[in-house]
């Protein structure tokens, strides 16, 4: 095999430390690299580098990610109903905004009341705590009763229970 | 000169309280408009009043759980609340039915759909298939059904529990 | 009969015949998102979730700062579902869109403020590992010692050969899909990767690992 620093292809090497190179090519060049005064660094130097972003573990995720990152979607889904309407009165003269926002303001209350009927506090009669137990349950006997649902079957292609 | 203008005399003012009006009239007719839908939905269950706690009545209450449990049941609760709306609904009415049955015949339904869960894929189909045609049959076309020789070869005892089970307490 | 392996309820994750199959089994999950199937989220957050947060951790190196950018990342990946169109592996996408956040923050936040701390620590840890001469300590040290030199040598990388070396190592990823995260040819990431690992191997010599 020829020498892959004098052939200016050293990325060979770094091929080599990580293991992207086929069998025979790496047999190959092991044994040039024995006998190489200028790669045998260079490989080994790689090979330790390899190893080296081996050992470097990640922390692990934390368990409240999930919980933040649904938060976020659900709130991102309300925001963005506001953002889009403010957006465009950003940049206007005051003159012209302060009435615009003013009849935007009042379309937004009504198109909150109206069609977001979850952003108002619901009555407090209807409040009953609920335990997460209850929930689970729940949740286990809709996923037994969804196999039986038409468009829910697995057969259809439902990835995945609740 | 920016606030230049009077409240009586300013179009932008006039045309503010004037949509003002407009959907407030709308919002005084929609109620009753919503009303037929909303004694359509199926009875409450446990997951739609846990959706209208308080987000920290919530977290307090998944905070008693082990952070895996509780993680998966965020994540079973937000599948849910996305389900597109049809199939929402059609689940919640068969849970209905479900829900209302006693609770000795609510655990037969669980056993046998745990059953029907553990089934090879293509005997899934068949029991499926067959429930479904089950619910097409009038009262005695069903019974001539089940009581066939065809019945009984196609399908295996505990397949037939499962059928005429799943059949008698969820027939929708 | 034989029966199926059982597979608990609310457990998104067991894709384990899923995972072998087709290349584009995300992003038919991501269609399925488009055509809201929330469930189809679920099981693309579960799946990549550990291999984002991992890969922003190793290029912002503080885990806060890549758990909220991997926030963001699914946070667009769902507010763009109705535009989805399967034009790149969806992996790739993903890794766009991650790349692009944590670029941003490198550049807009605390680039400069983390090269002079870990400057800073690098000669602290050479003293260290050079002056130790006890077998069994020395060898938890160098274990050590390794990790937060690569650390530090990484951190070192421009951003772009960074982001080259982590998702060609990490997540495996190959050439051309690297060259679409970064926006540039097969060739350019190859070059970049040489450069990074060369810097690296370099770097490692310097402080006396290799």
């Amino acid at each position: 095999m020829n020498c892959p620093i004098e052939d200016r292809h050293p990325e060979i090497l770094v091929a080599y430390a990580a293991g992207e190179l086929a069998a025979e090519t790496t047999r190959a060049l092991e044994t040039h690299v024995a006998g190489c005064a200028a790669c045998r660094p260079v490989a080994a130097g790689h090979i330790a580098v390899w190893k080296a972003l081996d050992a470097w573990d990640a922390p692990p995720v934390s368990p409240d990610f999930d919980r933040r990152l649904y938060r976020r979607i659900d709130e991102d889904a309300r925001l963005s109903w506001w953002e889009r309407l403010v957006r465009p009165f950003r940049l206007m003269p005051l003159r012209q905004a302060l009435p615009l926002t003013a009849s935007a303001g009042l379309l937004l209350m009504a198109g909150l009341l109206l069609h977001n009927p979850g952003v108002v506090a619901p009555a407090a009669a209807e409040r009953e705590a609920v335990r997460a137990q209850q929930v689970e349950n729940t949740l286990d006997d809709l996923d037994l009763l969804r196999q039986f649902g038409a468009a829910d079957s697995a057969e259809n292609g439902h990835t995945g229970a609740l | 000169m920016l606030f230049d203008f009077s409240w009586r005399t300013h179009p932008g003012f006039r045309l503010a309280i004037l949509l003002a009006l407009a959907v407030a009239a709308s919002a005084e007719s929609q109620p009753e408009q919503e009303k037929p839908a909303a004694q359509a939905q199926p009875a409450d269950n446990a997951i739609e009043r846990w959706n209208r706690m308080s987000p920290e009545e919530r977290e307090r209450e998944l905070a008693k759980l082990p952070p895996e449990r509780a993680r998966l049941i965020r994540q079973r609760l937000w599948q849910y609340n996305h389900m597109k709306p049809e199939e929402r609904q059609a689940l919640l009415q068969r849970y209905q039915a479900f829900s209302e049955l006693p609770p000795d015949k609510q655990e037969i339904v669980r056993a046998r759909l745990r059953e029907f869960e553990q089934l090879p894929k293509e005997r899934r189909q068949a029991v499926h298939g067959e429930v479904e045609l089950l619910r097409l049959m009038t009262e005695g076309q069903r019974k001539a059904h089940m009581n066939g020789e065809e019945f009984r070869n196609r399908f295996s005892v505990p397949e037939q529990r499962i059928i005429k089970d799943v059949f008698q307490y969820i027939p929708n | 009969m034989n029966a199926q392996p059982y597979v608990p309820r609310g457990v998104t994750t067991d894709m384990g015949v899923a995972v072998a199959a087709t290349l584009d089994y995300d992003a038919e999950l991501m269609l399925r998102v488009k055509g809201g199937d929330g469930t189809s989220f679920g099981v693309l957050l579960e799946k990549h979730r550990a291999s984002v947060i991992y890969f922003l951790y190793r290029l912002v190196q503080e885990q806060a700062v890549a758990e909220e950018l991997a926030q963001e990342v699914f946070l667009r990946v769902y507010r763009s579902r109705s535009s989805y169109a399967p034009t790149a592996k969806f992996k790739t996408w993903l890794f766009r869109i991650a790349t692009h956040l944590a670029l941003n923050w490198i550049r807009d936040e605390k680039h400069q403020r983390s090269r002079e701390r870990l400057d800073d620590m690098a000669w602290d840890l050479s003293a260290r590992q050079v002056s130790d001469g006890r077998p069994s300590v020395e060898q938890q040290l160098l274990g050590s010692v390794t990790r937060d030199e690569i650390r530090q040598a990484v951190a070192a990388l421009p951003e772009k050969q960074r982001a080259a070396v982590l998702m060609h190592k990490y997540e495996e990823m190959e050439y051309s899909q690297i060259a679409k995260v970064l926006g540039c040819s097969d060739s350019a990431v190859k070059s970049l990767l040489f450069r990074a690992y060369e810097t690296l191997r370099a770097r490692l010599a310097h402080m006396g690992t290799t």
